[in-house]
């Protein structure tokens, strides 16, 4: 079977669970049995050629271009680890079938277990350290899953969120080291990075990118000083413990160091970095497990503190010690499962976990005692189980290391930490089995059913097993070993057995356990002092730290983003004008090219205008009526300027815009408060002053430098000059290039005017229907309101100007596309026209008389410009080609037509229509407010009166 | 030929149709609009195969020849953009009317045509004005999108939506008018060909000139310090707006990308300077920010938003070197960033709708319906933005890291990007937890009747969400095949003049009045 | 005069600028005008400045002025009319439902726990129960006749 199949296999089998779970629990456990099993066979299918030493790899091309690929490798190292994972898998499935209850969600938990698995099993088949990256953060996540399982424990929860965020961040500073590393190469590919020992450990790149990877691999490995996770992971069910957090996840820091042991080894810099850390989390580890009352915690610990013992191992850098720590990972798997399901037995069975609470277990729970004996004297390193085999090694090697020079440190250290774990595993046997039975269990302990028992007796025979025919497994351990060392070194020649002679490695461990055992016996006074002593206690720091910088965040987010846009404003004023003097000063300016026009009165007459009326908007902007009318006076200047500097259309357009705007900001002013008030502080009003003085200068400067300079190179502008009237048919060059040489720019200009109506009325609507019409409803205006509301002059005068004002806007319609004036023009006049009719005669009057909703003119606008645009498709020209023709119909005079006056007229339309329905949509505001309607054009009508006065509706009365 | 128009025609009739005839019938409306959409991202996909042979397509509107009419210009990169676009909005539409987000207030379909006309113009014009018009197009069609459904909160923070882009627009103006009273020339191929000969006294003008067109850019962008517009406006517009929003950030990517490759590219050595130098800062700072708002965030909906700020920074990070290959991490992180934040704010919607009078808050509250499916998509989400495996996010982020390797300061860019994807995890971790595992059943006194919960359509909208998350595991997948387009896509930039020729065919001739010899339209 | 012109156009943009940092919508949009009609006249300006020479082609003409910024400023003008249109109604319809022309956000009225009476657990927030009644229902309010009688409305 391919290896990316294995890896992928677990992934696959996670849709299942979910699926059967319907089918009840055991088809379900089943379904994700056989995911494992499949994946399992496909991997034994592999061990006889990777037992000859082979190295078997499957390549998958992915993102080559940065050597992410999912290339695939099997070998000893990879096949030992990939059988932990899924074999041990296989009896925590087993195990959770009847650990989890009723209400737990089983499915999910299947899911998110082999999630896990396939994680696993893709981190040590990895041939690309990328591929690795991946498959190992996808273990934090999938353990964050299964750690916050029980998701209404908030142990559950916080302990899952410290699991993810430490491993998570090892795994960001992993991606570092490995990126350096990789560049060190010059390749991702494990394979090739296995190879170039020497240009790593060269490079000065060398030691930053071991650091890096160290703290990947120590924080999953739970390597002092991020240790504190582990227990605290313990708040998932005992499954999850037993399997992440003794068999597999904890160990992939170790494989990861074995991995990359024959590059990064060897070093100064690795000793010291690798072993110290090792040794003392071995020995912190040790200690705190013996003072730990809840059974898993205990276990936890230890299983930190035997992490520390194999990182210490392959901290050493040599052969035989990495035979060693192989071996121990081996059968500190074996046993540390079996121990954490007991753990999970007494759990389940008795309801606590406690081991002051427990004890007497023995003759209740027979089977479990038996297990439980087994394992933990393994744990001990007791002779005749694994654990005493590997621990006895590893005491070996330690007893001839030196550490800065002295002799002494590493042993006894050693010896130390043997002591202490000597000391808690017989605690762990003597505290909860034996002793006298008590009657005060939380719930009567007895065996459990076989389905729960046999994955740890299975795991205890293999105990017993290795720690009597260690042969059996020599093989193993030769192929998995020399995986490890590689290139590095040579394979010592060795044997396991079970004697080895009086060596000081027995000593020490005859020392371990005397001592253990006067330690256990002390137990009492040596807790009391551990309790009255000040420890740092990890979780309160931690939780601490998370809380300050989420609360340090919410700061800056907050104090950042106040929702101040006047402060926005005044920065990104601030960042704009930086920029651009930044950009002024970094080139160079020529001096003036041009001569100034001369400053005739009339320009200097409208200028002092124009800053009289600016300044005036400045000073006096709290009365906004005041506001207003200086705005317009000031539109009037700028239109009448245009007219003065040769540019008609523009002055004509300003002008009738202007008149809209201030009609629209009028009927709005309305409903604002008319005043605003003082509130901003003199301070800041300086600061603003300030920025805009700037701004205004910097503004004037750059206006100022461009009016004296010509145009680099010849604007193309001549060009439209010169084919206006041959190829636009247009003597209003302005006109022309609005609807044909640019007339996609009017398109859009168009376009904008009608989704700027349709924005309006949509506003409208949802003001109307939210409190803003409610609020309305009964709304009083501020101020007084004319009684005579529709005078009749006012309504007689627009009624006679109407024809007119839509006759001069045909006219200037027509006359656009040579004369100043055009289709948007017109279109400004014609609706100014139909708004002095809402304004005479009132709004109902007015609308009663329409025949064409605004919407639909707005649309015809926008459809009518772009057929005309599309109808030059059907000359086979491109979108908004023009045509024109002269044409004589007598007794008329010649006329020309052109394709550009229809969209022109688009024009016209989507303009009439935008501005009628945004004052409409205002209106409408109005008329909710309750004022009045009338049914008649004016309010005074004398015959109307003399009629009657009783049919007056209602509202014309008040 | 004019299939190249559609994309902007096709939308602007539907709008206007739609607002015509259909403006009273929500059903007809979904029915033309979806069609419309349906038929653009077909278009597009053509167009993509189109530019996929390396040609640039040249559509001379009005006939009239580059530079004094406008042109469109269809290369690689546009081409991309477009069919991203048409994915996002086919995604976006399905949701909203799934969700009944489009009957909530009036003319959805019809604005949401008009923004996505907007959108594909600026993608396509070749004209620096005309990039303008179409700015505006998008931006007042997102107005009234962003205010949809209306409600107070929404309409105050609409308000400083558009007066702060309206500042955007003016400096918009400032920055053309800079260039034309420079260059006397719009058309970007032009421009670029007149910058290229400009004489040296006048840089200072041209110089301002670029550097207000990228200010420009990076206020659309959301780069610090002008993203202030952003976290408000999208945590209080519409859901599928928000979205839809997604791809509004990257019309200034898009702008920044092509204005400062083809016009003022790395090698004119007068302006090099100014994108060269100042993106790179402002972009750790973009990212920073926006991360630490993800931590510091107290709304689901905001986090989103500081979340695609976050991501804009990325994006920005690897286009500020301007080189081929970082361009091409920037587009795949590109497409990454626009997926990943619409999944986002749609799952986000799927938790308000369905938590009432707690909205989006991060508080522990009831169990909301539907809790596994969306805590699931939440998930993904999440680890998608966050930049975790095995999603779209990490392959970006590797690639972004790996490109910016040339960078003097590659390892404060490294540090940044990492340390800040650890905030983010955090965030999320915390966010999420509190959200979906943190509920709790017991009654509360502001509540009427606690038994009930809040039931909202889920069918259409989870499919969409799946549907984005289909698309993220697709980009993942095949990253390699796609990053070998995003290569010859980013190759094609760095080679303006295959643009310029295509535009304007004729050796670079500033026009010469005297000589009365124009290039005119066939007329 | 193009000092003129130079010091009027930074003139309206400074005014533009201070009034753009005012507290209320108000100024804040009259403000964003002042400041299109400097930029108008900017862009205009980018022509040069010419003095009796309208680009309207006549055999009497003794030359034009730049016609491109004339045009282009006409779009910006139609296309800031549009925009100034929104920005007032939108300022008015905040105004409206608010009660409160503040143009800064504090977060009682921006992100923290809404203040409004989210009185039903069930129904969906306020801002969205107020539209929930889409173009579907209710006629057509611009079509004569179904404008709501001022006594439905008050």
């Amino acid at each position: 079977m391919p290896l990316y199949l294995i890896a992928a296999l677990p992934f696959l089998g996670a849709l299942l669970p979910g699926l059967m779970i319907r089918a009840g629990r055991n088809a379900c456990a089943w379904a994700t049995a056989s995911a494992t099993i499949a994946a399992l066979v496909g991997l034994l299918v592999h061990a006889p050629a990777v037992m000859r030493g082979e190295v078997i790899r499957t390549q998958l091309n992915w993102l080559p271009q940065i050597g992410l690929n999912a290339d695939f490798m099997l070998d000893g190292l990879g096949m030992l680890f990939a059988l932990m994972i899924l074999g041990i898998g296989l009896l925590i499935i087993l195990y959770a079938r009847f650990y989890l209850s009723r209400k737990d969600p089983m499915g999910q938990f299947y899911t998110y277990l082999l999630l896990f698995q396939g994680a696993m099993v893709g981190i040590v088949l990895s041939d690309n350290i990328l591929l690795l990256l991946i498959f190992w953060e996808l273990t934090s996540l999938s353990s964050f899953l299964l750690i916050g399982y029980w998701k209404h424990l908030p142990e559950g929860r916080q302990g899952a969120r410290m699991a993810l965020t430490v491993t998570g961040s090892g795994g960001l500073a992993m991606i570092a080291g490995m990126l350096i590393l990789g560049n060190i190469v010059g390749s991702y590919d494990l394979s090739d990075i296995l190879q170039s020992r020497d240009v790593i450990q060269a490079s000065p790149y060398y030691l930053p990118a071991l650091a890096l990877i160290l703290i990947g691999a120590f924080t999953k490995s739970a390597q002092f000083p991020f240790h504190f996770w582990l227990p605290h992971a313990m708040a998932a069910p005992t499954p999850v413990s037993a399997y992440l957090h003794s068999a597999t996840m904890v160990k992939a820091g170790l494989f990861l160091m074995a991995r990359m042991w024959p590059v990064l080894a060897g070093t100064p810099e690795w000793f010291y970095l690798v072993t110290t850390f090792g040794l003392i989390t071995m020995v912190l580890g040790a200690v705190i497990a013996l003072f730990k009352d809840d059974l898993k915690a205990l276990l936890a610990f230890s299983t930190v503190s035997h992490l520390g013992l194999i990182t210490m191992l392959l901290g050493f850098g040599t052969p035989m010690a990495a035979v060693a720590a192989v071996f121990h990972i081996i059968n500190h798997a074996t046993f540390k499962a079996a121990l954490f399901m007991t753990a999970g037995i007494v759990d389940h069975e008795t309801h606590t976990r406690d081991i002051k609470r427990l004890g007497g277990l023995r003759t209740l729970m027979p089977v479990t005692f038996l297990i439980a004996v087994v394992a933990g004297l393994s744990m001990a390193g007791i002779p005749l189980f694994n654990g005493f085999l590997s621990k006895e090694m590893m005491l070996e090697e330690a007893s001839h290391t030196y550490w800065a020079g002295s002799p002494w440190v590493v042993p006894v250290v050693a010896t130390l930490g043997a002591v202490f774990s000597v000391a808690y595993s017989f605690r762990y046997i003597v505290h909860t089995f034996l002793g006298p039975k008590r009657d005060d269990y939380p719930s009567k302990p007895h065996d459990p059913g076989a389905g729960m028992w046999l994955a740890p007796a299975f795991l205890t025979v293999l105990v017993v097993i290795i720690g009597v025919a260690p042969f059996v497994v020599e093989p193993l351990v030769k192929v998995v070993a020399g995986a490890v060392i590689g290139d590095a070194g040579e394979l010592p020649d060795f044997h396991l057995k079970l004697w080895h002679g009086v060596t000081p490695a027995l000593f020490m461990s005859v020392i371990a356990v005397a001592g253990g055992a006067i330690a256990l016996a002390l137990h009492r006074p040596l807790n009391r002092g551990w309790l009255a002593m000040p420890r740092p206690e990890a979780k309160p720091a931690f939780d601490l730290a998370v809380l300050k910088s989420a609360q340090a965040a919410r700061w800056v987010t907050d104090g950042l983003h106040d929702g101040s846009l006047t402060r926005y404003a005044w920065i990104g004023g601030a960042a704009v004008m930086a920029a651009g003097a930044a950009a002024w000063f970094g080139g160079d300016a020529g001096e003036a090219t041009r001569t100034a026009l001369p400053a005739t009165p009339v320009a200097v007459t409208g200028w002092a205008l124009l800053m009289i009326a600016t300044g005036s908007i400045i000073a006096f902007h709290r009365n906004r009526l005041l506001a207003l009318v200086l705005m317009g006076v000031i539109g009037l200047v700028v239109s009448i300027s245009f007219a003065y500097l040769s540019a008609p259309d523009l002055a004509l357009t300003q002008i009738s815009v202007e008149v809209v705007t201030i009609i629209l900001m009028l009927l709005a002013l309305n409903f604002l408060p008319n005043r605003t008030p003082v509130e901003s502080t003199i301070g800041r009003r300086v600061r603003d002053g300030l920025v805009a003085a700037v701004g205004g200068v910097a503004i004037a400067g750059l206006t100022y430098a461009i009016l004296m300079r010509d145009f680099a190179a010849t604007s193309i502008a001549g060009y439209f000059l010169e084919n206006s009237y041959k190829g636009g048919g247009g003597t209003n060059v302005v006109n022309v290039i609005l609807v044909d040489f640019r007339g996609f720019d009017t398109f859009g200009e168009i376009t904008v005017l009608g989704i700027a109506a349709l924005v309006i009325f949509a506003l409208t609507e949802s003001v109307l229907d939210g409190r803003g019409g409610r609020w309305l409803a009964n709304w009083v205006p501020d101020q007084r309101r004319a009684g005579d509301r529709h005078p009749l002059m006012m309504v007689v005068a627009t009624r006679v100007m109407m024809p007119i004002a839509l006759m001069v806007g045909v006219y200037i319609f027509l006359r656009g596309h040579n004369e100043p004036g055009g289709g948007f023009v017109a279109g400004l006049v014609v609706a100014i026209a139909l708004v002095m009719q809402y304004m005479a005669s009132g709004y109902a009057w007015a609308t009663a008389r329409r025949r064409y909703p605004y919407h639909v003119i707005i649309a015809l606008g926008i459809i009518v410009a772009a057929i005309t645009g599309a109808g030059a498709w059907l000359a086979g020209k491109p979108f908004l080609t023009s045509a024109f023709g002269y044409f004589r119909i007598p007794p008329l005079e010649e006329f020309e037509l052109a394709t550009a006056m229809g969209f022109d007229l688009g024009v016209f339309l989507a303009v009439v229509g935008a501005v009628m329905l945004a004052l409409e949509s205002l209106s409408r505001l109005a008329r909710r407010s309750g004022a009045a309607v009338n049914p008649h054009p004016m309010d005074i009508n004398p015959e109307r009166d003399l009629e009657t006065a009783s049919n007056i509706p209602p509202e014309e009365a008040r | 030929m004019h299939w190249i128009t559609l994309p902007i025609i096709l939308p602007a009739m539907l709008g206007a149709v739609t607002v015509l005839a259909l403006r009273h019938h929500l059903l007809l409306q979904r029915v033309f609009s979806t069609a419309g959409t349906v038929a653009v991202l077909a278009i597009t996909l053509g167009l993509l195969w189109q530019a996929n042979s390396g040609e640039i397509t040249v559509y001379r509107l009005g006939n009239w020849d580059a530079p004094f009419g406008i042109v469109l210009v269809l290369d690689r990169l546009s081409a991309l953009m477009l069919t991203l676009t048409a994915v996002l909005a086919l995604g976006v539409q399905l949701y909203a009317i799934g969700s009944g987000w489009d009957g909530r207030g009036w003319h959805f379909h019809a604005l949401f045509q008009f923004q996505l006309m907007g959108i594909y113009g600026a993608f396509l014009t070749g004209d620096a004005f005309n990039l303008f018009v179409f700015f505006e197009i998008l931006l007042i069609a997102s107005y009234g999108m962003m205010i949809h459904g209306g409600g107070r909160r929404r309409i105050r923070a609409g308000v400083q939506y558009v007066v702060y882009n309206l500042l955007g627009s003016t400096l918009f103006l400032f920055a053309l008018g800079t260039i034309y009273a420079v260059t006397g020339t719009l058309n970007m191929a032009d421009l670029a060909e007149r910058v290229a000969q400009l004489p040296a006294e006048d840089t200072s003008l041209l110089r301002v000139g670029a550097a207000l067109m990228l200010l420009v850019f990076a206020i659309k962008g959301a780069v610090l310090p002008l993203h202030f517009w952003l976290p408000e406006t999208y945590a209080k517009a519409p859901a599928p707006v928000a979205a839809l929003f997604a791809i509004m950030t990257k019309v200034g990517a898009y702008a920044i990308l092509r204005v400062y490759t083809l016009v003022f590219g790395p090698e004119v050595e007068i302006t090099a300077d100014i994108a060269g130098t100042w993106l790179m800062p402002a972009a750790l700072v973009t990212l920073a920010a926006g991360m630490i708002g993800i931590l510091g965030a107290d709304r689901l909906g905001r986090m989103a938003a500081f979340a695609s700020i976050g991501s804009m920074g990325t994006l920005m990070i690897a286009i500020a070197p301007f080189t081929p290959e970082a361009t091409a991490a920037a587009l795949y992180y590109m497409i990454h960033s626009v997926l990943g934040s619409a999944l986002l704010f749609l799952v986000v919607d799927l938790v308000r709708e369905r938590r009432g009078a707690d909205e989006d808050l991060v508080t522990r509250a009831r169990p909301i319906a539907h809790l596994g499916l969306i805590s699931a998509l939440f998930f993904a989400a999440a680890i998608t933005m966050a930049g975790m495996p095995p999603l779209s996010g990490f392959i970006g982020k590797i690639l972004v890291m790996d490109a910016v390797r040339g960078e003097a300061a590659w390892p404060w860019i490294w540090a940044v990007i990492l340390v800040t994807s650890l905030i983010a995890i955090v965030g999320f971790g915390r966010a999420g937890t509190t959200v979906f595992w943190k509920t709790d059943d017991t009654p509360r006194e502001d509540e009427l009747d606690t038994a009930r919960t809040i039931e909202a359509p889920i069918g259409l909208p989870a499919t969409v969400c799946f549907g984005f998350l289909g698309a993220i595991a697709l980009v993942t997948v095949l990253s390699g095949p796609l990053t070998a387009y995003l290569q010859g896509t980013a190759d094609q930039l760095y080679a303006p003049e295959l643009y310029i020729t295509a535009v304007d065919p004729q050796p670079a001739v500033v026009y010469d009045p005297a000589s009365g010899t124009g290039k005119g339209g066939d007329h | 005069m193009e000092l003129l012109i130079a010091s009027a156009v930074g003139f309206l943009a400074a005014a533009g600028i201070y009034l753009v940092m005012r507290q209320r919508t108000f100024p804040v949009i009259i403000g964003v005008s002042l400041l299109s009609y400097s930029v108008n006249v900017f862009l205009f300006a980018s022509g040069r400045l010419v003095i009796n020479q309208p680009p309207l082609l006549s055999d009497s003409a003794t030359g034009y002025t730049d016609p491109l910024p004339q045009a282009l400023v006409l779009t910006a003008i139609v296309i800031s009319f549009g925009m100034t249109a929104v920005v007032v109604m939108m300022a008015l319809g905040a105004f409206l439902s608010s009660k409160n022309d503040h143009i800064d956000m504090t977060p009682e009225d921006g992100r923290d726990s809404p203040p409004e009476p989210k009185s039903r657990p069930d129904a969906p927030a306020l801002h969205e129960r107020e539209a929930e009644e889409g173009p579907e229902e209710g006629a057509d309010p611009t079509a004569p006749g179904a404008v709501p009688s001022p006594e439905g409305a008050r």
